[in-house]
């Protein structure tokens, strides 16, 4: 059912009551932090949305000067999408119950996320050394602070990592939700690695 | 989202935290109930700092030649006064407190879904409010940049507080804001994924209707108030120039270039007009309820009333430059958004007529949240009829740098707002300390605060009339412009404002002598039909429900119902347990 049948409910009348009393008191069929990750990913997505917004705003004053794109970006770009990958490849791992496998790709994803993080670092050096800083030209301010908040949310995103790798290395009963966990974390990535494709989109045409 | 029945074996019994020591039981607790409490307590406190800064900025206004304070303590008493009431009062208190205590209870649920989470959530609002606070002591003091914190004067020399204050003030709303946002999933999530068996969407009161829409409207607008706060951060630190334009100095060029001080005025107020109805829906809903249940009626248009609340959460989106009239915009930019703001009033005022029909040969009780209530209705109308004013371009445009505004804003969602929650708490006070809050002192708190407030801000409305602009410390040579009766009238504004004051001091004092001393509530002292009344225990305990979880029978509003022995129905009573009046074979069927 929509949400516009049920905003149209009528709970006073005693037909409606007798459907209304057999509800279980969720919305949708769904684990709890499932729930929890989309709306707190839909929050990040309207975070981002509105930095966007304001880099295209501040976009059309004068001063705005072109950000030479270092190529390390797409080097950077290619190992967060590895990063996914393997983040993809766990979770099929867990959901068929080879925690070992599982195991090894969680590393591999989060050796991959560092990898990404200190790439970015890199390339902020690379600009620095060029001479661009936050304060020379708003376009290479909005690099600076669009990048830092993508890598404060991957470093959020990592200790979530290490909660579920650690749990990885403790022997599993069989009703544990570890496959979920690594999944939710897969989900956030995949999220991240669109947040930054689109960035990085942005950051091209402009 | 779905409303479709789900087999109960998906449903896993949560477990409920259990704290081993008296730390993380009454200090760092996870019961939402205790920290409904802590919110509520801090943001009393703080609330009170604000409210003692406004007697300051009164007496100065009053009698310019004591010159209590100088004019840049002025300012700063302005800003931290507005930010402190607006954001870690209000919506601290609607939806850390109230959200925090009702929704669990309301909804049938052991506690909030995620209880770690949730406290962290209040002790990261804790460090926001100590990290305002500081800015109080700090070189150079607060921010004395305007609520709105408009740049480029917001961080520049000669603005108070723009060595420290003005970045104190930024990091703590970004702290505010993560806090606020580990709440926030929380009570969302607690409503759509956590409630009883038998409690649909529909079946909820309107106090979590209210809650739940405001919730969703803060979750998506704080992300706009983090954005322009992080970026006026990083021109501030940085020297970056998102928002500072070519400035000039003290005869110095400033390193500052091209930025657009619009742009941030865009995005503050993107934040800021749905922060109006943050603080305005969950009080929309909480009247509503307490309107039903003192009046004993149910709610007239139930579902109207949660279309409007949804309604209004959505056009709240809409309507934000009708704040920026003033900023040069298109005129046809300023049309667009008088139209949405004239529009939003069309389910406001669908509230307005339901709750006086609600009233309308209800039996009605003037308790004292009866009392609060009543006052809201005729204040929010009032303050709401200004808005039409100065929703209209051309009516805004002379008037918007006048004491019209401040009486509009601090009557449309300061005094209404505040007299809800002062209602709500003398509803709830029996439920969460199992007193009764003093019924004499209670009534002198009504009567002063009502009719103070209105002796405050409807001369307010006149002095904006004639011209007599806001935020200047003192009228000065520009005195001579107006009629003496303006100076007159200051002085009557600011004792009504003292009167108000020491009437929230005798509330103060009736809560904690109350507390220990009060009359002994009887269980369910209102008669409601609400599931936070029907817990084993009153105050509830940890866990709230005992052994079972209640079940849901029928919605919130069955008050004199025909054919029912009692005023109300609980929630959780089915037809068949429902003592019914002599004369009746069943519910609404007289014997034949």
């Amino acid at each position: 059912m929509s949400i516009f049948s049920t905003l149209s409910q009528k709970p006073w009348m005693a037909d409606q009551a007798a459907i209304d009393n057999n509800h279980i008191g969720q919305a949708v069929s769904m684990p709890l932090p499932r729930v929890a990750l989309y709306v707190l990913m839909a929050v990040i997505g309207v975070l981002f949305s509105l930095f966007s917004v304001a880099y295209i705003g501040r976009m059309a004053y004068g001063d705005w000067r072109t950000l030479p794109e270092p190529t390390l970006l797409w080097l950077n770009t290619a190992i967060i999408m590895l990063s996914s990958i393997s983040f993809h490849q766990a979770t099929k791992n867990a959901k068929e119950n080879q925690i070992k496998r599982s195991r090894e790709y969680l590393l591999l994803s989060g050796v991959l996320t560092f990898g990404f993080i200190v790439g970015q670092l890199f390339v902020w050096r690379e600009l620095v050394s060029f001479g661009y800083f936050a304060s020379t030209n708003p376009s290479y301010a909005f690099f600076y602070l669009l990048t830092a908040l993508h890598i404060l949310h991957l470093a959020g995103g990592l200790i979530a990592w290490t909660v579920v790798t650690i749990k990885s290395f403790i022997p599993q009963k069989e009703t544990s939700d570890f496959a979920l966990k690594v999944n939710l974390c897969a989900v956030y990535w995949h999220f991240l690695l669109i947040v930054w494709a689109l960035l990085f989109t942005m950051l091209l045409l402009t | 989202m779905s409303e479709s029945i789900i087999p109960e074996s998906e449903l896993e019994e949560v477990e409920l935290y259990h704290a081993k020591s008296w730390w993380t039981e009454k200090v760092f607790t996870q019961d939402a109930k205790l920290i409904a409490i802590q919110y509520g307590l801090t943001a009393f406190a703080i609330g009170f700092v604000a409210l003692v800064l406004s007697w300051f900025m009164r007496i100065q206004i009053a009698f310019p030649e004591l010159s209590i304070i100088s004019e840049g303590t002025y300012y700063q008493f302005i800003t931290m006064h507005g930010m402190i009431m607006v954001v870690y009062l209000l919506t601290a208190l609607f939806l850390g407190a109230f959200g925090n205590y009702m929704i669990p209870l309301m909804v049938g649920a052991r506690d909030m879904v995620f209880p770690y989470l949730n406290m962290v959530s209040y002790w990261t609002y804790l460090v926001a409010v100590l990290v305002l606070f500081v800015s109080f002591f700090t070189p150079g003091g607060p921010t004395g940049a305007g609520w709105t914190l408009y740049p480029p004067q917001a961080i520049l020399g000669g603005t108070p507080g723009q060595e420290s204050g003005i970045i104190l003030m930024l990091v703590s709303l970004c702290i505010f804001i993560v806090g606020f946002t580990m709440g926030g999933l929380n009570y969302v999530i607690t409503i759509l994924q956590a409630r009883t068996r038998g409690m649909t969407l529909m079946r909820m009161p309107l106090t979590v209707w209210g809650i739940f829409t405001a919730t969703v409207l803060a979750l998506f607008a704080f992300p706009a108030l983090f954005v322009s706060a992080v970026m006026m951060l990083f021109d501030k630190i940085l020297l970056t120039s998102f928002f500072m334009p070519a400035l000039v100095e003290f005869g110095e060029n400033l390193t500052y270039g091209g930025g657009s001080p619009i742009l941030f005025q865009h995005l503050f107020w993107f934040f800021g007009h749905p922060e109006v109805y943050i603080v305005a829906l969950p009080a929309f809903g909480i009247v509503s309820d307490l309107i039903s249940i003192h009046a004993r009626k149910n709610i007239f248009g139930f579902r109207m009333m949660v279309w409007a609340i949804v309604g209004i959460g959505a056009l709240s989106f809409i309507v934000w430059a009708h704040h920026m009239y003033v900023s040069g915009m298109n005129p046809y930019f300023g049309f667009f958004f008088a139209t949405t703001t004239l529009i939003i009033a069309v389910p406001t005022a669908l509230k307005v007529y339901n709750w006086i029909l609600t009233l309308w040969k209800g039996n009605i009780n003037l308790t004292i949240p009866m009392l609060f209530c009543l006052g809201f209705i005729v204040t929010f109308l009032n303050g709401g009829l200004t808005g039409l004013f100065l929703g209209n371009v051309i009516v805004d445009v002379p008037l918007s740098d006048t004491y019209f505004v401040v009486a509009h804003f601090h009557m449309v969602m300061g005094i209404a707002p505040v007299l809800v929650i002062l209602g709500a708490i003398y509803h709830w006070f029996p439920l969460i300390t199992g007193k009764m809050l003093h019924e004499g002192m209670g009534r002198f708190h009504f009567w002063v605060t009502f009719v103070g407030s209105y002796l405050i801000y409807f001369p307010m409305h006149y002095l904006g009339f004639i011209g007599v602009p806001r935020r200047y410390y003192e009228m000065g040579q520009t005195e001579a412009l107006y009629t003496s009766s303006a100076a007159d009238l200051n002085v009557f504004i600011t004792l009504a404002a003292l009167a108000v004051g020491f009437a929230q001091l005798v509330f103060i004092f009736n809560v904690f002598w109350s507390a220990k001393r009060g009359i002994i509530a009887e269980k369910n002292p209102w008669n409601a039909t609400s599931l936070e009344w029907q817990t084993p225990e009153q105050p509830p305990i940890h866990g709230n429900f005992g052994k079972e979880l209640p079940v849901v029978y029928r919605w919130a509003y069955d008050y004199s119902v025909p054919g029912a022995e009692d005023d109300y129905i609980p929630q959780d009573v089915p037809n068949e347990d429902v003592k019914l009046a002599d004369g009746y074979s069943e519910l609404g069927v007289e014997k034949t």
